[in-house]
């Protein structure tokens, strides 16, 4: 279905529909709808998955504007579709998901964080002596292949500070951060030391279980 | 509804466009058009009439540039502002002249100048700031960054329905609501400056301003800005009025922190100006520009 943030048009897609609790999926940067495959088939209530701004069947941001709280935004007029969801993202989607789960407390029993693409964004702190981002860092970074706008690559440029991360893990309902043996960036830690995580396997279908289980919906 | 005059302003003598990002900015040209190029950048809500009165006294020097900033005056609007990308539409200004300029900024425009130059250091060979030296401090410290992003995520849910501003009645009404805000400015110079700054259609006067345009969240804050300043390697002038007004100057003690860290800074101070410099003394302050960027 057609949704709309500011003056974007967002492609939210219905990957199942049934009676329980809703999943919100959201993908990582680069990525898209498409990239759930079956995982979510065992999810006991409907699944939505959404393709950010400048994603898949998303519009583009006119003007290359992106940065991660758009994003968030672009979540939040998915969740003002669908009501109470659990929320689950990969790479860049889990900072958003982080975010959002911290703002929207009352809507989001639980929120899933996984590893992917744009998990690091621009570091927890600003290089002030790094090279200054433009279009061309956006581009260079980016996949040759893919169904996305070549300037979401500003997106992984903005810095994620601890505290800024810590003040929204403190404010989430739950949250389930699926970790291996990888490293994960500073802004991620600060979001495992809230009371409100609890660490699962990376595993998506494993996961996607701990997480009904977690709302009491298995 | 004919063109207010005001004293010693002077219109553009040509405006053209450059291209960034998709966006098609607007810029306004005064002087020589093979003189050394000196790039203007205003603040938020104004547009590059902002100079009418200070352009045509640098334009006997320079071949002087204003751009309108995206969402701002006769640019074109976009679908999300970040401080990011309206530094690099200044710098696709810069680079758009082919070879090395001076640029000022004023308010939110001077802090994006800084930027600009940081991130164009090959072209941008001396810089002037006017009052363009950030916030204060943390803006509303006291209120929990959840409870912040939900007002944002709040107006971003309206921004679907919000497709205009509300008309106002008459230039005039545009000219008592900025004067509101900045009382400093005479009603004269408003109704020149937002002429410029509105459109009249049937149902009365609007801004041009994009109102998609104020609505950000992030995690930037105030401590940046020093560190940042430190990495400049040319030459700032660093002006602020004298008169305490609506957005600044900043207090000393926190002008003088921020600016700490600039190798090559000169400051002056304009007597009997507030925030907008440039407007209430184009004389003085065309004289501090010309002298710092002629030493």
């Amino acid at each position: 279905m057609r949704i709309t943030h500011a003056r974007v048009a967002l492609e939210l897609h219905e990957l199942a529909h049934r009676s329980g609790p809703a999943l919100l999926l959201l993908h990582e940067l680069y990525g898209s709808s498409e990239d759930w495959g079956e995982a979510p088939a065992a999810w006991p209530g409907s699944v939505y998955a959404l393709d950010f701004s400048g994603h898949g069947r998303s519009g583009w941001i006119v003007g290359g504007g992106y940065y991660p709280e758009f994003l968030v935004a672009d979540a939040d007029a998915a969740l003002a579709r669908i009501g109470r969801a659990a929320v689950a993202g990969t790479g860049l989607g889990a900072y958003v998901a982080l975010l959002l789960a911290g703002t929207r407390s009352d809507l989001i029993p639980a929120a899933l964080l996984l590893p992917g693409s744009g998990l690091a964004g621009g570091g927890a702190w600003p290089d002030f002596d790094r090279e200054f981002p433009g279009p061309e860092l956006f581009m260079r970074s980016a996949p040759a292949h893919g169904a996305f706008d070549p300037l979401v690559g500003a997106l992984d440029q903005y810095v994620r500070p601890v505290d800024y991360a810590e003040a929204f893990a403190r404010a989430a309902r739950r949250l389930l951060l699926a970790e291996d043996a990888t490293e994960v960036p500073p802004w991620w830690e600060a979001a495992r030391r809230s009371a409100a995580a609890q660490q699962v396997p990376t595993d998506l279908r494993f996961a996607l279980a701990e997480l009904a289980g977690t709302i009491g919906a298995t | 509804m004919t063109e207010p005059s005001f004293s010693n302003a002077a219109p553009p003598e040509r405006t053209r466009t450059v291209d960034s990002m998709g966006v098609r900015l607007n810029l306004l040209e005064w002087g020589d058009p093979v003189a050394q190029p000196l790039v203007l950048c205003h603040g938020m809500f104004d547009h590059g009439r902002s100079f009418a009165l200070l352009a045509p006294l640098l334009a006997r020097r320079f071949r002087v540039i204003a751009v309108d900033a995206r969402g701002h005056g006769d640019s074109g609007w976009a679908d999300a502002y970040t401080w990011l990308v309206d530094v690099l539409d200044i710098v696709a200004v810069l680079r758009s002249l082919g070879r090395d300029v001076y640029l000022l900024g004023h308010s939110k425009g001077g802090g994006q100048a800084v930027d600009a130059a940081r991130a164009a250091p090959d072209v941008v060979i001396k810089l002037v700031n006017i009052d363009g030296f950030g916030p204060p401090g943390p803006e509303d410290p006291g209120k929990p960054l959840p409870v912040r992003c939900a007002e944002f995520l709040d107006a971003h849910r309206r921004l679907a329905h919000r497709r205009a501003w509300h008309p106002y009645k008459s230039l005039d009404d545009l000219v008592e609501r900025r004067r509101a805000q900045n009382p400093r400015l005479s009603r004269e110079w408003l109704r020149y400056f937002i002429f410029h700054g509105a459109t009249e259609s049937h149902d009365g006067w609007r801004w041009k301003a994009d109102p998609h345009m104020p609505y950000g969240f992030g995690p930037w804050r105030p401590d940046w800005i020093a560190p940042s300043y430190a990495t400049l390697r040319i030459p700032m002038l660093a002006i602020v009025g004298s008169e305490q007004d609506t957005w600044g100057p900043l207090p000393e003690s926190i002008l003088a922190e921020r600016l700490a860290g600039v190798r090559r800074l000169e400051r002056r101070t304009i007597a009997g100006a507030g925030h907008f410099v440039h407007i209430e003394k184009p004389a003085d302050t065309a004289n501090a520009i010309l002298d710092f960027l002629d030493s």
